[in-house]
């Protein structure tokens, strides 16, 4: 019985110590913060590491410059690893403890919407780098939340609209059994539907995320027949299926259209063992459009980290473009007047000028479509005959979000 | 009266009162932050100290406690976002969700022992995970449920942190009662003896199922807490992962003292906190002082200090 | 929900050709899993680990040479040799020590061994996604019945017969499955007439082990090399030796058997469900056959 109250001592001991030990860090007059809560661990690594260079490599040229209205920026990261408790308690590390200006991540949504909502009821803006969630500036939306990657409802109208232009009728979906899978085959599905009121749905397939084997749904897709196939996978997948799909010879028996296929996170592993003539959609391509604008980011993110930007190093880039343009062009730290300055802005980019929509917050990018081929001069697979589909085409009206957000 | 002479010493009364007391007046002197970590604490030490109930004076393999704990998060969630009555009928219900859900998975499982009991509970717990994970028209699928609105009497930083504390304290001591109770006391003669406790005519299965339920019950209201802190609820809550985290806090505190898996989420939620500032490698940090833990401080840290409230010598190896 | 409607029994063959192929790499990592479970009585939750290890190792052997099949074949023979190793260092150096504690250690003690190999991996190969090449004559596929069968698969479904009849053959002919089979049942009397039994214990653990590590050299060229691949496969590798009967081999083969499949032909039937199908194969078989279909060994 005496174990309880020596006990609870030690606890309530333990509790203080640690207060006293671990000081909060000290409120420095003259900086801005900036804090970026995602996952780096796991296999969505691949595309967070990407956001983090491209943003901190603009950070560090802002610095080198003497900072923005006479603040040093400096950046707090934290790793979620892909669970929604730990990502939600560094956020409120962040907010309460170091006192962040801005928020910044994260590829998980339901870690997206959770911080979303914690940034709404703390009024700090918050900028989602890379959550596909249609919810975030739909109908999630709200003044302090901003999206520049595109989401679900753009992705899904964006293959559309390219598939619409295709003579295919019968389709096939397929895709990971989870919200972004379900997503992104609705947006294109209904979508097409609208634009091509001919096609017909054959069946639906599902896997679970991380499947290890695509072989018996290819097969299982295969004995139905179908003109053409979308596949609604993300992330990991993309490599196994495609890889599936080359062992199979899916590509060459039924033409098949697969969102972010042609990512650079996707291609550059498969090297040439890729399929050809998949098609698919990004937001970039290291060697697309072939600007000045995205020759001279491609030299410098090569220089400072040694590879190939992919998607993420553009998001990044975006992030550091609306953060700090629209603080300069405040002309003072206030998060109120910051909104202000964000909402209907533009920036210069690697895949041109880009909008920040003043109505639901959300980047309207371009979206291009390609195929996939063998191209001298690349150990992977890249994406020719890209067609770019401007961002105001794909993204969802302003009707459509006040439907979703019941007003 | 009886009961607490039995169970309370003058002194731990009075230390009782002064740490309550302590922790009442402690928002005053801390910042906004350590008032919401504290506050989150609380809620782990709940659901530590309820798995040790079944674990640590039960004797029972509960590797996938966590599912009632997201089970409970999620029954109040759901009530409170779609029912539109009353949150604090929410508050009653869940916790009697977890433990219909424990009363469930427990008709299964306790009919197995030991390893063949966890590994079957850790199968069917994954499937409740998958559900939950699966079926966005209800549960909002891997997405979770956001912005569940909780009033600000409790759903402020200090609120929460006050609510916690007190129901907290309140089921800690209830457990207390629980485990120095008959039935506690019976619960315990299982775990040192199960084929004894048989000859002598305890029904061990219905006991553990009993067992089962009330860790559910409470789990379940460590998982409200949750829910009260953070206004989020999601499938990681209920995640096998999560689970091997919890039965981590029971061990490195002790799992052979009331309070030691109390102790274990302080320190493994203080020490992820502020190793997750420094570092993207706390995992492998976890994973190295679990390992010292285990061969040189087997019984937790309050061993240090403490001799054991139960005996060692279990069966079988 | 709607069936597939013209399902031939040419595609039916097919499927369940398929899912054979799958049976195989379950088989394998769960009889490894089951074998370390039957006889050191230790619910390994690292084996997912370790088979995660076993396919960067491959990939990493494997790019040595450039990713030729000679490359190929030698990073398939020395990467679960490696895995092995690890295995026997950490059970002679750490493991040993405690089997005489209660499974619960013994279980945290192999989760957090899961733990440190996780952020190894991360540390030493990094975030980006890898993937390997199988030789030329392995890639492709060639058709049945007007079907697709990748060769991958086909030699995959060469592997697990072999695979099997090596498990056999061990236990059943060897001196040391004797004995391990022997402790399994009853520990105290083997060691009683002087056998070493901390020495078939480690042996028993490093095979076990070299399966994980042989169960992901072999998914290798199919998949993406990647962190969080161990999560994938764990929890798949434990219902199959729950449902099969903790310990037993062949319960392994069983439940991987009934594992593979339910999951490719309800892929066929109702693909919309299809992810439910094993799971729910896994709760009946439960609460039918709690302690699973064939005999536990203990």
């Amino acid at each position: 019985m005496k174990n309880l109250s020596v006990s609870s001592i030690s606890f309530s001991i333990m509790i203080i110590a640690c207060m006293f030990v671990i000081a909060p860090s000290s409120l420095a007059a003259k900086v801005l913060k900036i804090g970026i809560v995602d996952c780096y661990s796991g296999p969505a690594s691949t595309y967070t590491n990407d956001v983090r260079d491209g943003f901190k490599l603009e950070v560090k040229k802002i610095n080198a410059a003497g900072g923005i209205l006479g603040r040093k920026i400096e950046v707090f990261t934290r790793d979620s690893k892909f669970k929604v408790d730990l990502g939600l308690s560094a956020a409120k590390e962040l907010i309460y403890r170091e006192n962040v200006d801005i928020m910044m991540g994260t590829i998980n949504s339901a870690l997206a919407l959770a911080i979303s909502n914690l940034c709404k009821k703390e009024k700090v803006p918050f900028f989602v780098t890379f959550s596909k969630s249609a919810k975030i500036t739909g109908a999630k939306g709200h003044r302090y939340v901003f999206s520049i990657t595109e989401n679900t409802a753009i992705a899904g109208k964006a293959a559309a609209a390219g598939l619409a232009k295709k003579p295919y009728k019968k389709y096939w979906i397929a895709g990971d059994d989870y919200e972004y899978g379900h997503a992104i085959a609705d947006g294109v599905w209904s979508n097409l539907k609208k634009m091509q009121p001919g096609v017909e749905l054959l069946g639906q397939s599902w896997w679970k995320v991380g499947e290890p084997d695509f072989t018996p749904y290819i097969t299982a897709i295969l004995s139905a027949k179908p003109d053409a196939v979308i596949i609604a996978t993300g992330g990991r997948d993309n490599v196994p299926f495609l890889k599936a799909a080359k062992a199979t010879g899916f590509n060459e028996r039924v033409p098949f259209f697969m969102h972010t296929a042609t990512e650079l996170s996707t291609l550059k592993p498969l090297g040439l063992e890729a399929p050809e003539g998949v098609i698919g959609t990004s937001n970039y391509f290291f060697y697309y459009p072939e600007t000045a604008a995205n020759k001279s980011f491609v030299k410098n993110f090569e220089e400072a980290y040694n590879r190939k930007p992919a998607v993420g190093a553009v998001y990044g880039l975006l992030a550091a473009k609306f953060i700090f343009g629209a603080y300069k062009k405040a002309g003072k730290v206030d998060t109120e007047e910051f909104i202000d300055n964000v909402e209907g802005m533009w920036v210069n980019s690697p895949v041109g000028k880009i909008t920040m929509r003043a109505y639901d917050h959300q980047a309207m990018l371009p979206m291009f479509m390609g195929v996939t081929k063998k191209v001298a001069g690349y150990d992977f697979l890249v994406a020719t005959d890209i067609v770019t589909i401007p961002g105001k085409d794909v993204m969802p009206s302003i009707e459509e979000i006040k439907k979703a957000r019941n007003q | 009266m009886i009961l607490y002479n039995a169970l309370f010493s003058k002194k731990t009364i009075i230390i009782g009162i002064v740490l309550l007391v302590a922790f009442l007046l402690l928002p005053y002197f801390l910042t906004r932050f350590y008032i919401y970590l504290l506050a989150l604490i609380f809620a782990i030490c709940l659901l530590a100290t309820s798995l040790n109930m079944v674990l640590g004076f039960g004797g029972m393999y509960q590797f996938h406690h966590a599912v009632f704990y997201g089970f409970g998060a999620y029954a109040f969630a759901l009530f409170v976002t779609k029912s539109g009555l009353p949150i604090w009928i929410g508050y009653v219900i869940a916790p009697f969700c977890s433990a219909l859900l424990g009363l469930v998975l427990g008709l299964i499982t306790v009919r197995l022992t030991q390893l063949y009991f966890g590994m079957l509970q850790l199968s069917l717990g994954s499937l409740v995970w998958a559900i939950t994970y699966r079926w966005y028209s209800f549960t909002g699928g891997d997405d979770g449920i956001h912005g569940i609105p909780i009033p600000d009497l409790i759903g402020s930083s200090t609120g929460a942190y006050y609510f916690n504390l007190i129901v907290t304290a309140a089921c800690l001591l209830l457990m207390y009662i629980i485990v120095n109770s008959p039935f506690g006391r019976t619960f315990q003669g299982i775990r040192d003896n199960p084929e004894r406790c048989e000859a002598v005519g305890i029904n061990v299965q219905r006991q553990q199922l009993v067992g089962q339920i009330i860790a559910a019950f409470f789990a379940g209201i460590a998982g409200t807490l949750f829910v009260t802190i953070e206004g989020s609820v999601f499938p990681d809550l209920m995640f096998w992962t999560f689970s091997m985290e919890t039965l981590i806090m029971c061990l490195l505190g002790g799992w052979f003292f009331f309070m030691g898996p109390a102790l274990g989420a302080v320190i493994i939620i203080t020490v992820r906190t502020f190793v997750g500032i420094y570092t993207e490698y706390w995992t492998l940090i976890l994973g190295l002082v679990l390992m010292l833990l285990i061969f040189f401080l087997p019984e937790g840290v309050l061993s240090l200090f403490f001799k054991k409230d139960v005996p060692s010598e279990k069966k079988e190896g | 929900m709607e069936f597939a409607t013209n399902i031939s029994l040419a595609s039916l063959f097919q499927q369940v050709l398929v899912g054979l192929s799958r049976t195989t790499i379950l088989f394998i990592v769960a009889s490894g899993l089951s074998l370390v479970l039957g006889v050191l009585r230790i619910p390994n939750v690292a084996h997912g680990s370790l088979y995660m290890v076993g396919a960067f190792m491959t990939y990493t052997f494997a790019s040595l040479f450039g990713q030729s099949a000679l490359g190929f074949w030698l990073a398939l023979t020395v990467a679960p040799l490696g895995v092995a190793l690890i295995s026997f260092l950490v059970e002679r150096s750490l493991f040993c020590h405690l089997y005489e504690r209660e499974h619960m250690m013994l279980l945290l003690f192999t989760f957090a061994f899961s733990l440190v190999i996780g952020d190894m991996v991360k540390l030493i190969w990094g975030s980006d996604y890898r993937s390997l090449t199988a030789p030329l004559f392995l890639q492709g596929s060639f058709s049945i019945s007007g079907f697709p069968f990748p060769r991958y698969n086909l030699f995959l479904l060469m592997m697990g017969p072999l695979v099997a009849a090596g498990l056999w053959f061990l236990t059943n002919k060897t001196k040391i499955g004797k004995i391990a089979r022997a402790a399994a049942v009853d520990r105290e009397m083997v060691g009683a007439i002087g056998i070493n039994v901390s020495g078939v214990f480690a042996a028993v653990f490093v095979i076990g082990c070299y399966l994980a590590g042989l169960g992901g050299a072999l998914v290798a060229p199919t998949q993406n090399i990647t962190q969080g691949m161990d999560h994938a496969i764990i929890i798949e590798a434990f219902l199959i030796v729950i449902i099969g009967g903790l310990g037993n081999i062949w319960g392994a083969l069983l439940g991987a058997l009934i594992f593979g499949l339910t999951d490719s032909i309800g892929i066929l039937l109702l693909p919309q469900f299809a992810i439910v199908f094993p799971y729910m194969a896994v709760v009946i078989v439960l609460i039918f056959r709690p302690k699973g279909l064939l005999k536990s060994t203990w």
